[in-house]
């Protein structure tokens, strides 16, 4: 399946559901749904497409939105799936359920964005420690990093 | 009844930080938890307080065995951007260093497995042999580590007439050593008969949690980029894509033995054919705005970066994907239902690179969530003395 034919029959697919389908380079195809059609979306590819593997997942801050790229591929093409999720209500629903190999990916978007990830089944924090603050969100554009002030137990000597 | 038993974040046989946790059940595993983060540098953050030219230098640093993988995956995207196309003597030169760097990890990977099944000097042979192609790598580009030989529009040395003949003389010399290790498996049927049947990972479970690189086409997974997505170079190499069906650390050993012998075809198809002209072009300071998915075959599975430019001299988002994350998964399945006695093994198969990604063992009791502490020596110790009672596995054969 040529780059040609595999957007062509996601159009066909997916009708209005594709907010917009890009195939800047050869390979590499984008394809943008609403959050709501994220799974469903997912699904097709894995069924359809072959696109099983998902490489990883990719949090964009555009200031008034979140932007999410699930970066499937398949072995004729990378198929990056674009959502777009309010930054007044950051939720977006987990595809574990489709590809279970997604969780590590969806645990870094949540601690690094903020972005709720509903139905993941595993919700804990992935890179960050436990003692992190809670509302701190390390890739947002707006997180700036402090460095606290040095403490040295029993003071300077 | 059953225990927890933590290993790591540090202990001194692991060589960086990372804590798993497994809940056994007598000797046998039931769950296993892996804690990830103290080896969290933030590069990603970073990257976008830097330039274009400053990130090459910033990617190469996220690891110390596949220093090259990042680099180069990070240029491919940044040429994308600026819409550069590298001569094609630079790109010889660039994927040169990129098969070399697969010889050296994979025969260093070779003698981890060979140290974790008891088999030291399958490990120091190894490792002798790997410092043949460190020091080719040290006289392409001056480092033994960082060779920071990429740059955006191409690479920063050229090789002469010399050089190309001591590449060829170092790759026969491997080419030889390599060979034996093909045979070792006949001669040594202890060591099959440890790395046999441990570490499942079955065709569909590797499918379905993403597993890359050696790990996945050991469990019959094609999954390569090179052959899938052939950037730069590749489609113009003769190579095979290396699989093996075995699905266990066996098969993790047959598919990297099969891929230091193609490596090997070509850095010397790459030498040979090395084209002349230019090795470099000239990079603007700002890209357009734009993004670009970069896909690369590391030594230990594909490599991803994400690049995202608004038109400044510094990026807007970089995002890292390094193999060993991706396989993470994966080793939570394999080492399940799995041995105390075979977590090094297991966990050593997957070359984990911990500083890409992002070790005492804690062994909790699932009953009364007692822990002990073990030792990495203490848990070698009782893998080799489980390997030694352990009955021959008659079925075990070495494929070659």
């Amino acid at each position: 399946m040529s780059d040609i034919e595999i957007v062509e029959s996601l159009k066909r697919d997916l009708g209005a559901r594709a907010l917009e389908i890009a195939n800047p380079d050869r390979r590499r195809i984008f394809l943008k749904v609403a959050p709501a059609e994220l799974v469903g979306a997912v699904s097709l590819l894995r069924d359809k497409y072959d696109c099983a593997y998902l490489a990883t997942v990719t949090g964009l801050d555009r200031g008034e939105a979140f932007e999410l790229l699930y970066h499937f591929a398949s072995p004729v093409a990378c198929v990056s799936v674009r959502t777009e999720i309010p930054r007044t209500a950051p939720r977006v629903a987990s595809i574990c359920a489709v590809i279970p190999g997604a969780i590590l990916y969806e645990r870094e978007i949540q601690e690094m964005f903020g972005i709720a990830v509903e139905g993941i089944p595993d919700p804990r924090r992935l890179n960050l420690p436990d003692d992190w603050p809670d509302g701190q969100y390390p890739l947002r554009k707006d997180w700036k990093h402090v460095r606290p002030a040095e403490v040295i137990p029993g003071g300077k000597s | 009844m059953s225990f927890e038993i933590p290993i790591g974040p540090q202990h001194p046989a692991l060589k960086e930080p990372i804590s798993l946790r497994m809940t056994v059940d007598g000797e046998v595993i039931t769950g296993v938890d892996i804690r990830l983060g103290y080896n969290h540098r933030g590069v990603e953050k970073l990257a976008e307080q830097k330039t274009w030219i400053q990130n090459i230098y910033l990617t190469e640093r996220i690891c110390g065995i596949c220093s090259h993988s990042h680099a180069t995956c990070y240029v491919q995207a940044v040429e994308k951007l600026m819409e550069l196309l590298p001569p094609r003597r630079g790109l010889y030169i660039r994927y040169l260093v990129s098969e070399l760097e697969r010889v050296h990890s994979h025969l260093l990977w070779l003698g981890v497995a060979g140290h974790e099944a008891g088999f030291d000097s399958f490990f120091m042979y190894t490792w002798r042999d790997r410092e043949i192609v460190m020091d080719l790598l040290e006289m392409i580009s001056g480092n033994r580590v960082h060779y920071a030989i990429n740059t955006i529009g191409g690479v920063r040395r050229d090789i002469d007439e010399g050089q190309k003949a001591k590449i060829l003389e170092g790759v026969a010399t491997l080419r030889k050593r390599s060979e034996y290790y093909f045979a070792i498996g006949a001669n040594e049927p202890s060591f099959v008969a440890r790395i046999a049947g441990v570490g499942m990972l079955s065709k569909e479970q590797a499918v379905s949690l993403c597993a890359v690189g050696p790990v996945a086409r050991a469990s019959g997974v094609a999954r390569d980029v090179r052959k899938e997505d052939p950037y730069a170079v590749y489609d113009e190499l003769d190579f095979e894509l290396c699989t093996a069906d075995s699905c266990d650390v066996l098969g993790r050993v047959v598919v990297r033995v099969k891929e230091l012998l193609e490596s090997y075809k070509m850095i010397e198809q790459m030498v040979r054919n090395l084209p002349d002209g230019d090795i470099a072009v000239k990079a603007p300071r700002k890209a357009k705005p734009g993004e670009a998915v970069s896909r690369y075959e590391a030594p230990r599975g594909e490599n991803i970066h994400y690049v995202k430019s608004s038109g400044a001299d510094k990026p807007e988002r970089l995002k890292v994907r390094a193999p060993t994350l991706g396989n993470y998964p994966a080793t939570i399945e394999m080492l399940k239902k799995g041995f105390i006695a075979d977590i090094p093994l297991i966990f050593a198969a997957i070359d984990p690179c911990i500083c890409c990604a992002e070790r005492a063992v804690t062994l909790v009791d699932a009953a009364n969530g007692a822990e002990s502490i073990v030792r990495m020596s203490e848990l070698r110790r009782r893998a080799l003395a489980r390997a030694k009672n352990a009955p021959v596995k008659g079925n075990a054969v070495w494929p070659f």
